[in-house]
């Protein structure tokens, strides 16, 4: 298959997945936005004006985030109840191009809540040198690793009602807990070294970073770091969806 | 003539904690090219796991089968750009419209839009969807969506296509629609392999047959071929004015709800006209059936294992 073949592939998925569902029901895009705002809104009444910066950093971080949520919640559907991945898979569409092209397509969703969240980030943020790169080759890695994350688990369950308790979770695990809507300074110092198991705190310290809020200033040394572990995060990650990812039944 | 699907020894257990389950044993199956094999047998037969393992959709546990000259498992890649299948129980996307649909899958597998979407067009036009080709699936009836996804894989350039029970739910004249596209697909010489529930299907569109039970084939061949190794060629079914007892001297008597089913000779089926119409019976008679066939080989019909499966 040539490339303009699995171009039109790609596009074939974010149209179908992306663009048209959210043409004929425009309550998609309020949608997405609702998580992020609720707790940027309980952020900012309970923490005042300060706390804004870290919740619209944690905003950008939960926007890109629920892209692999509901990415395992479109993929069990798919796959599950309407059995158009059976189909997908007897086809010349590969995995790879179909995750890929899913993928996209529920960045679709997240496009309303990331301007919203890049012009905030402007007028709250103080972004130092090539910060806006920094933020967006975060979320660009984040991106990748909510989706092999999203794609590996939604070959696993079983019905969709099982995606509605995992995604709890993984909100949980990835936003709530880690230092991703606040500075990890609020952790005890003892216990910082176990927030970098969560790969969103790498993310939170590269935004916060940029935007000029972190506790200690972003520097070249840092940041490369930061975005090498997410790199590698995102890699495994990767590897991972790519060999226990049942594209087709074991 | 080649043989567009080749299954040798195919075999598929499943496993889980404490327990295993044979749906496909020892599969032996040729399907020339350009023909139309019909899998018929009741549900758990093994149907759809034998479409699964022959679409690349899941890997067999013994056995090989080879689709185009392929091997589904090592030469996956040479499979999937040439075949297409439609999954049972399968779905529409319920915001697309029916052209959508089909033009956007066609799109799935590398088409142009153009190109596409007059494909698209065809299509709906054969399985007389152009009334509905721009409303909504979420308000068409089932019937109307099930055609819809006959009309997506009948739209490709699949050389292969695996129907897995395409017409469940459909009225009789929707039924006939998708008949008619499923021959028109043979007729351009694609491999059709269809599974399904109605034996008169299978009678009326199937250049050979095979009947599946607990994951073995027990009969495979030409409709004609499978009605003729029954051992009896003729069917009467009685409904008054015979016992069981009485009918079981004539040959194989079968009680189906509250009709008994008798399979016999010819002599015998003229005698029990003869009789029959002397008692002022209800019976009826003519030659076997697939379902006749279905009855004799597996000892019940489907409406039986339904029954039992409820």
């Amino acid at each position: 298959m040539d490339r303009t073949s699995r171009a039109r592939q790609i596009w074939s998925l974010v149209a179908m997945n992306g663009f048209v569902p959210m043409k004929r029901q425009p309550l998609y895009l309020v949608n997405t936005l609702t998580s992020p705002f609720s707790f940027l809104f309980f952020i900012a009444i309970v923490g005042g004006p300060a706390a804004i910066p870290f919740g619209v950093a944690g905003g950008m971080i939960l926007t890109i985030l629920s892209i692999g949520t509901s990415l395992q919640t479109d993929m069990t559907h798919y796959k599950q109840d309407l059995k158009l991945q059976d189909m997908v898979v007897a086809s010349p569409m590969g995995a790879g191009i179909y995750v890929t092209g899913m993928a996209l397509s529920e960045f679709v969703y997240a496009i309303p809540g990331m301007t919203v969240f890049a012009i905030l980030s402007v007028l709250f943020g103080h972004y130092v040198f090539l910060g806006g790169v920094a933020v967006v080759v975060t979320l660009v890695l984040l991106w990748i690793f909510a989706s092999a994350l999203g794609f590996t688990l939604a070959t696993y369950l079983a019905d969709v009602r099982e995606t509605f308790a995992v995604s709890p979770i993984i909100s949980l695990a990835l936003t709530v807990i880690p230092p991703v809507y606040y500075p990890i300074t609020r952790w005890p110092a003892f216990l910082r070294p176990i927030a970098y198991i969560f790969p969103t705190t790498w993310a939170a310290n590269l935004v916060q970073g940029a935007l000029g809020i972190s506790p200690s200033p972003l520097t070249l040394v840092q940041g490369v770091e930061d975005g090498l572990v997410l790199v590698a995060t995102a890699a495994i990650l990767f590897a991972l969806a790519w060999a226990k990812a049942q594209w087709r039944e074991r | 003539m080649t043989d567009a699907i080749v299954a040798r020894g195919l075999g598929r257990r499943y496993l889980w904690r404490g327990g295993a389950q044979d749906a496909l044993v020892d599969v032996n199956l040729r399907v020339p090219a350009g023909g139309l094999l019909g899998l018929i047998g009741r549900n758990g037969a093994g149907k759809t796991t034998f479409v699964r393992v022959a679409s690349t959709q899941l890997l067999p546990t013994a056995g090989s089968v080879e689709v185009l000259g392929h091997d589904v498992v090592s030469e996956v890649g040479a499979v999937r750009g040439r075949i297409a299948v439609i999954p049972q129980e399968s779905r529409p996307l319920y915001w697309l419209t029916p052209q959508e649909l089909v033009a956007y899958y066609l799109r799935m597998r590398g088409g142009a839009r153009r190109e596409s979407e007059a494909k698209a067009k065809e299509a709906l036009r054969e399985l007389g969807l152009v009334p509905w080709a721009h409303t909504q699936v979420n308000r068409l009836s089932g019937g109307l969506r099930r055609r819809a996804m006959v009309a997506m894989v009948m739209a490709s350039d699949a050389e292969v296509v695996f129907l897995d029970e395409p017409t469940t739910g459909l009225d009789p004249l929707a039924r006939r629609s998708v008949w008619s596209a499923i021959r028109k697909a043979v007729s351009e010489h694609r491999t059709v392999v269809l599974t399904t529930h109605y034996l008169d299907e299978a009678e009326a569109l199937s250049d050979r047959i095979a009947l599946l039970e607990h994951g073995r084939i027990l009969l495979e061949g030409t409709p004609r071929e499978v009605a003729g190794r029954v051992r009896y060629p003729y069917r009467v079914a009685v409904e008054s004015g015979f016992t069981e007892e009485e009918l079981r001297s004539y040959g194989e008597v079968s009680r189906i709800g509250d009709r008994l089913l008798l399979f016999t000779h010819e002599p015998a089926a003229r005698e029990l006209t003869r009789k029959g119409l002397e008692r002022g019976a209800r019976i009826s008679l003519g030659p076997v059936s697939l379902e006749d066939v279905f009855v004799q080989m597996v000892g019940k019909d489907f409406e039986s294992d339904s029954a039992e499966e409820a």
